[in-house]
């Protein structure tokens, strides 16, 4: 510890970075949560804990909710990362056909507001779903998507892609010269597998079931379409502080929801960092892929289009609702609703837009910052810099929405009704899966390159610069796209605090899900759905560009 | 640097005259985002060189916004949201009272706040919607009393909102302690929570599930079943229950310290003007300016049977009634 202190005086731009990496994070995450908490428990200046009183004597309205989200959060994870192994496994340690598609197709609900797949689920499974009357007419078949089924349904197809792009990173990191290797020396397949490519795929493992825990967990979009008698924390949480005003009962709720999220996050770190591998030599592999053999390959095909083709037809039907007269009853094909969006949405679009573009690079950059001190440096407080800036993944998005309203709602920083507002929630909600993904990356970097440029005199910035950073361009990248979309596509926790001036459009789609305006909500959905598609292949290709023509080569 | 500076000139000239002769209302409003165009489009169109700037969110979430913004409003003028809100938002001291408006003078006294802090904009009843292809495949009548909603049929097969999300919710429970008193309507509530296939955050949502047949019955105000049903060619069926029914008085007010007093004033006259009364019939909501023009086929108070709703009561009383209701029913 003492070296540390002196090593760190020694480098004062570390010591300096490290400060206001520190202030950023106490004032924009830990600030408001302390509000909420202090909400949570005083009540005009005196301990008054009321609401965690009535949670221990067991109010069903407040226990019910709990257990609903854990048995959700629980099967979410589970097969939220089964599914993404599937898909990872297939696009990076086999040769099936289509991979690029495959690839696209495990992505693509990220880019989508979560409800959209609810609402999507309740033309084909509700009620009066599509599929719902087809094997009714044919079997007498009935069953209700609401509730349990729906949810796990839903967010598994939602939050997936999360546990995806994390595996796609890890699994691709692993040199396939090893797998050849035990090959070589005489293990099966199918041993090769489990001893070798799957325990050097269980940090992923853990950050990827661990990512879709805590996403499922904080998910209120999905289930205030599609819980129906199955009541969930957030959304209990959510109703209490936007319908009922009441504060103490939301704060109190959503703390009651830290805490398995918190126990998540701890278990995870201790399972992950007592496991490191190190596969990659500085040198990214050029060894191919061996050809995997028939009876690997084509069952491990048939599984992945059979889940490509259920993706693919919850958005299928998202657009087939955009350009539907009247949902249910006037099937009949109009570009209404679009005419609608256009007119009422297009200034709602443009603001998402500028806020999403100025929070994108600076969250980005500060995250990967994150990343890089908190993996790579030694210093005091480095645990807590780890700690604090994720905390914000384990928090419900209303949560830090209304602690934005506590907290920088009055002088010495007053930022209510501003944009600043929007992008600070943007950015410090969002880093934290930029920074999960840039340690994923950088856990498979073997430090020694960075500590190469150091002795070799480079300074901070030059070595983050110079070394790090293309080191980790891809996850940097896709942690860009991925931060963008998940700022246009944000709701829970900027609901809170737009404004009269900075309105966004995904608290207009939101309207039009809360009033069941299944069309026009599709429409809405179908244009965000197309202008993050359209930006992130932009940036894919212009940030992509940019880092070849450094001289930067393959992956 | 020198590009920078002309860059900049020419950016602030730019918005400077872009802006210019043109000024600012900021406003609330809890009416559906479809419809709040109408009202403050043609309002746009009257008063050229006003441009108004809104939000639309629920009465209650607006209640929550004004309360967390109170030391620095955002807004000038909250239009639409049942008038109980607007009595609690009056008691914490967010609205500012103005009694020389245009409708001051029309206004019966229950549509209006005594002291002026807010004035009713129009009426409107809770009602059931019901999905005819339901009925029909039943053989079923749409329910005209309460006790219908707890037949066999209806189970697990109706749709209503939260009361504590949304006006018309809470207005439906308050309708039912005014007609079988407290302890009595609260179990009533409890016994229909049984039949409920899900609540709904928004009141007039469950309208459109009625048409889509997620559900067979909803329970939501009279213009919504109209507006969002009948009128856009849903199977839907419109009834009132002959006990007695709730009703809301739509409410407006101007923000208490908000940036645009005097352009919140024009907006506030105008919105009770015979002319802009008169846009309600796109709605089908009952203005309250009696010289406005009526919706054909539209359901007025002496059509239905009203019971002796006392918005004060209900106001004062929500928050006991709602922890109340959460504990009977677990929701």
């Amino acid at each position: 510890m003492r070296s540390a202190f002196r090593r760190l005086i020694h480098d004062p731009v570390l010591l300096g970075v490290i400060l206001v990496v520190f202030a950023l994070l106490a004032l924009f995450i830990v600030f408001p949560l302390v509000k909420v908490l202090q909400t949570s428990l005083f009540h005009k200046g005196t301990f008054e804990p009321k609401y965690f009183l009535y949670f221990f004597e067991g109010r069903p309205y407040l226990i019910r909710p709990l257990l609903n989200s854990l048995t959700v959060g629980v099967l979410v994870a589970l097969f939220g990362t089964a599914v993404a192994f599937v898909f990872a496994y297939a696009v990076t340690r086999t040769d099936i056909p289509g991979k690029t598609a495959f690839r696209w197709i495990a992505t693509f609900p990220i880019i989508s507001p979560p409800f959209v797949l609810a609402l999507s689920a309740i033309l084909l499974l509700g009620r009066n779903g599509l599929i719902t009357q087809l094997l009714q007419a044919r079997w007498g078949t009935s069953w209700s998507i609401y509730g349990l089924p729906g949810l796990v349904l839903t967010e598994t197809l939602a939050y997936f892609p999360l546990a995806f792009m994390t595996l796609e990173g890890v699994l691709a990191g692993i040199d396939p010269a090893l797998e050849e290797s035990a090959l070589d020396l005489g293990a099966s397949k199918l041993r090769t597998f489990f001893r070798v490519t799957l325990p050097l795929a269980t940090p992923g493992l853990a950050a990827a079931l661990l990512l879709v825990f805590i996403r499922s967990l904080e998910d209120f979009g999905n289930p205030i379409v599609i819980q129906g008698r199955y009541p969930v924390l957030t959304v209990q949480a959510y109703l209490a502080i936007t319908g009922m005003y009441n504060l103490p009962l939301g704060a109190t709720l959503s703390i009651v929801l830290l805490v398995p999220t918190l126990l998540a996050f701890v278990l995870q770190r201790y399972w992950v960092t007592r496991r490191s591998y190190v596969t990659v030599t500085g040198r990214p592999s050029t060894a191919g892929l061996r050809s995997t053999e028939p009876w690997v390959k084509w069952p491990l095909f048939a599984v992945v289009c059979l889940l490509s083709g259920i993706i693919l037809l919850f958005y299928a039907m998202v657009v087939y609702g955009a350009f539907t007269e009247l949902w249910g009853v006037n099937h009949a094909f109009t570009f209404e609703n679009f005419a609608y969006v256009f007119s009422t949405g297009a200034g709602y679009l443009m603001n998402t837009l500028k806020l999403a573009g100025v929070a994108t690079p600076i969250g980005g950059i500060l995250g990967i910052l994150i990343a890089y001190l908190v993996s790579r440096k030694r210093f005091p407080g480095r645990g807590a810099m780890d700690f604090l800036s994720m905390l914000n993944f384990a928090v419900p998005g209303i949560i830090v929405g209304i602690g934005y309203i506590l907290a920088f709602n009055t002088p010495p920083i007053q930022l209510t009704g501003t944009a600043a507002i929007i992008v600070l929630i943007f950015i410090f909600q969002r880093m934290p899966v930029g920074i999960r993904d840039g340690i994923a990356m950088l856990q498979q970097v073997d430090p020694t390159i960075d500590e190469a440029a150091s002795d070799l005199g480079a300074g901070f910035f030059r070595t983050f610069r110079r070394v790090t950073l293309p080191l980790v361009a891809p996850a940097f990248i896709s942690g860009m796209a991925y931060m963008f979309s998940a700022c246009i596509t944000s709701i829970s926790a900027v609901i809170m605090v737009v404004s009269a001036r900075w309105q966004l459009i995904t608290v207009a789609l939101l309207h039009e899900v809360d009033n069941a305006d299944l069309s026009q909500a599709a429409a809405y959905g179908v244009v965000i759905i197309l202008v993050v598609l359209g930006t992130i292949l932009l940036l894919d290709l212009v940030v992509g560009r940019m880092l070849l023509g450094r001289g930067r080569h393959g992956r | 640097m020198r590009k920078l500076g002309t860059l900049l000139t020419v950016a602030l000239v730019g918005a400077a005259l872009l802006g210019w002769g043109q000024q600012v209302l900021h406003m609330y409003t809890a009416f559906d985002v479809d419809e709040a165009k109408i009202y403050i489009e043609a309002f746009q169109a009257r008063y050229p060189n006003i441009k108004v700037e809104w939000v639309r969110l629920s009465a209650g979430e607006l209640l929550a916004r004004l309360r967390a913004e109170a030391g620095n409003p955002q807004a000038s003028l909250w239009l639409a949201g049942p008038s109980d809100t607007f009595i609690l938002a009056k008691q914490d001291g967010l609205l500012e009272p103005y009694t020389e408006s245009l409708g001051w003078q029309y206004l019966p006294d229950k549509f209006k706040d005594p002291d002026g802090y807010w004035v009713g904009v129009y009426t409107g009843f809770i009602a059931f919607a019901s999905n005819k292809d339901f009925l029909a495949k039943h053989g079923l009548e749409p329910p005209t009393s309460w006790y219908d909603l707890l037949s066999p049929e209806f189970d697990k097969n109706l749709s209503m909102a939260f009361p504590y999300t949304s006006g018309t919710g809470y207005t439906r429970l308050a309708t039912l302690v005014f007609l079988f008193g407290e302890k009595d309507g609260l179990e009533f509530e409890r016994r229909i929570s049984e039949h409920i296939h899900h609540y709904t955050k928004a009141g007039s949502a469950c309208v459109t599930e009625v048409g889509l047949g997620e559900v067979a019955v909803g329970i939501a105000f009279s213009h919504d079943v109209i507006a969002k049903g009948i009128a856009k060619g849903y199977p839907v069926v419109l009834s009132f229950p002959k006990e007695g029914t709730g009703y809301e008085i739509g409410a407006m007010a101007l923000i208490k310290g908000g940036p645009e007093p005097e352009l919140a004033k024009v907006f506030y006259d105008w919105m009770l003007s015979a002319e802009a009364q008169s846009l309600f019939k796109r709605w089908y909501r009952v203005p309250l300016n009696p010289e406005a023009e009526l919706a054909e086929g539209l359901v007025t108070a002496d059509q239905v049977n009203l019971v002796d709703y006392d918005a004060l009561w209900a106001a004062e009383n929500r928050d006991r009634l709602i922890e109340q209701w959460q504990a009977l029913t677990g929701y």
